[in-house]
């Protein structure tokens, strides 16, 4: 039998099970928080969305879109912290997209500094982090608001890198992504956004 | 035990290698290479319920670009092999993980497989390595029928003269005495557990140490008159202990405790939720530790403790 029926039921996506997740708003997270209350960091950059990710589930391999719908206080449609089928979904925390900066990247494949035995070439995705941007100083961006294209998101906390993806991928990334794994953020205000949409900073620290 | 990508691969051809066994051939959409493996490991195929099951890779470890699985139909079985079968055509979308390896190639001056059945899907990647590396080896392919035994035209490619069949229909029965000696030798079984106690029996017989002996069961045991009992169990990280009923199995009862570890098979086959332990009786039940990694070791998901044990958690 290989009819056009049991093609789909091959194509079908696993269950998901779990229920919506819950996510902690961006400004309440412990980091942010307090991040945003202290003045500081770069402004007046104009940064570039290179490339977007989503993972149906939790140890999927991520798959690059050319756009993407981004809901408020939720995710990512078609991303697993979206659908609360993440591996951490269960814990709620600050996941709603993640981003992560092409200059780590370029870093790590040039094995720079020179924490692990050589340079370690990741391919689009491979990171887990959902939007891939350039020109952008992650780190000086909890507690801040910034746009991508028509979605403003906020900065929650510093992504932190994880052993899980090390093992995913057969990688030492752990120690080189280490400070420069990217951010978790919240969605203030969703819309579609695209690779090429700009980003910049909206304001500075709330105090 | 690790967490492995899980990919969506299409199906690039699907053919039936007996009446009973698809072959099946899957290629990345987009990358050029799969992750890498070694002979002897498997992948995990992700049914739509999100069942899965393990099927070893019986490719060409050497070819980047695909992986070769196949299946046999098993009617009475729990469902995964005839979704498989009635739903992998070519075009079709197969959602499979990274390899894994518990099944490997030892350092051996000669090596010798016995393989039934659909068994001899790790044995014909481990013997085309041997081949290309100039190996001295052995394989013995039983089943019931030549147009039963699957893969046997790519066995025979590989293996040439170095393969030995022993079809039950043409009277020819496999001994298990023909292993032969053990001397700087290391034996690979794979197949039905009847045929592993067997050739574990004339190994033992011959004099074949433990360690020599690789064997991979197609079913975990199967001891019906098992009898569980309720245990605890100890984290060594904070003391706490957890009470294992006799009807839930320590992985049962680490997940409800909020400590999910990696699984899959759930029978006792894959190793993937195995942890250490460091004291107590354990009583193992799984197909997938060696008798060294007993010492330390337990698949949460089959195997248990006499009274009590402390894990590595």
């Amino acid at each position: 039998m290989r009819d056009d029926e049991t093609r789909r039921e091959a194509l079908a996506e696993p269950q998901a099970t779990r229920p919506a997740p819950k996510m902690v708003e961006a400004f309440e997270h412990a980091a942010g928080s307090i991040a945003r209350g202290v003045p500081g960091g770069a402004t007046g950059f104009r940064g570039v969305l290179l490339h977007i990710h989503v993972a149906p589930a939790a140890s999927y391999e991520m798959e690059e879109l050319r756009e993407a719908e981004c809901v408020a206080g939720r995710g990512i449609v078609g991303d697993r912290y979206f659908d609360g089928t993440g591996t951490y979904s269960p814990k709620p925390d600050t996941r709603e997209v993640t981003l992560i900066e092409q200059e780590a990247l370029d870093a790590l494949a040039r094995n720079d500094p020179p924490l692990q035995g050589g340079a370690i070439a990741l391919a689009p995705g491979d990171h887990r982090r959902n939007l891939t941007v350039r020109g952008v100083p992650l780190n000086h961006l909890v507690g801040r608001r910034f746009r991508a294209g028509e979605v403003i998101l906020r900065g929650g906390r510093l992504n932190f890198p994880c052993k899980y993806l090390e093992e995913l991928l057969g990688l030492p990334v752990y120690l080189p992504l280490y400070n420069r794994s990217g951010l978790n953020c919240g969605i203030e205000s969703g819309g579609v956004i695209r690779p090429g949409d700009a980003i910049e900073l909206l304001d500075d620290a709330d105090a | 035990m690790t967490a492995r990508m899980i990919m969506k691969l299409r199906v690039e051809a699907a053919a039936l290698s007996t009446p009973k066994v698809l072959h099946l051939t899957l290629v990345h959409p987009i990358r050029p290479e799969l992750p890498a493996w070694e002979p002897g490991a498997h992948v995990d195929l992700r049914l739509p319920d999100g069942k899965i099951r393990q099927y070893s890779l019986c490719g060409d470890s050497a070819d980047r670009r695909t992986y070769e699985i196949a299946i046999k139909r098993e009617d009475a079985g729990r469902g995964a092999s005839r979704w498989a079968h009635d739903a992998l055509a070519p075009g079709a979308v197969a959602h499979v993980s990274a390899p894994r390896s518990n099944f490997r190639l030892q350092e051996a001056r000669r090596h010798v497989f016995v393989v039934g059945g659909i068994g001899v899907t790790p044995a014909l990647a481990m013997a085309r390595r041997l081949a290309a590396d100039g190996a001295d080896f052995t394989v013995h392919f039983c089943a019931r029928s030549e147009p039963e035994a699957p893969l046997l035209p790519e066995l025979r490619a590989v293996c040439g003269d170095r393969l030995q069949t022993w079809f039950s229909a043409d009277g020819r029965r496999f001994d298990p005495q023909l292993i032969g000696p053990a001397h700087d030798a290391c034996l690979y079984v794979c197949g039905p557990q009847r045929l592993l106690d067997a050739v574990r029996t004339a190994a033992a017989e011959l004099g074949w140490p433990e360690q020599r002996i690789c064997a991979e069961a197609f079913q975990a045991t199967l001891d019906e008159n098992f009898k569980p009992e309720p245990f605890d169990a100890t984290l060594a990280s904070t003391a706490e202990t957890l009470h294992v009923p006799a009807d839930r199995s320590l992985l049962e009862v680490l997940r409800d405790h909020g400590i999910t570890m990696p699984s899959s098979c759930e029978l006792g086959v894959c190793g993937s939720c195995v942890c250490g332990y460091t004291e107590g009786v354990v009583i193992h039940r799984d197909a997938a530790l060696s008798v060294a990694d007993r010492q330390d070791k337990i698949a949460t998901c089959v195997s248990r403790a006499r009274v009590s044990v402390t894990l590595d958690l």
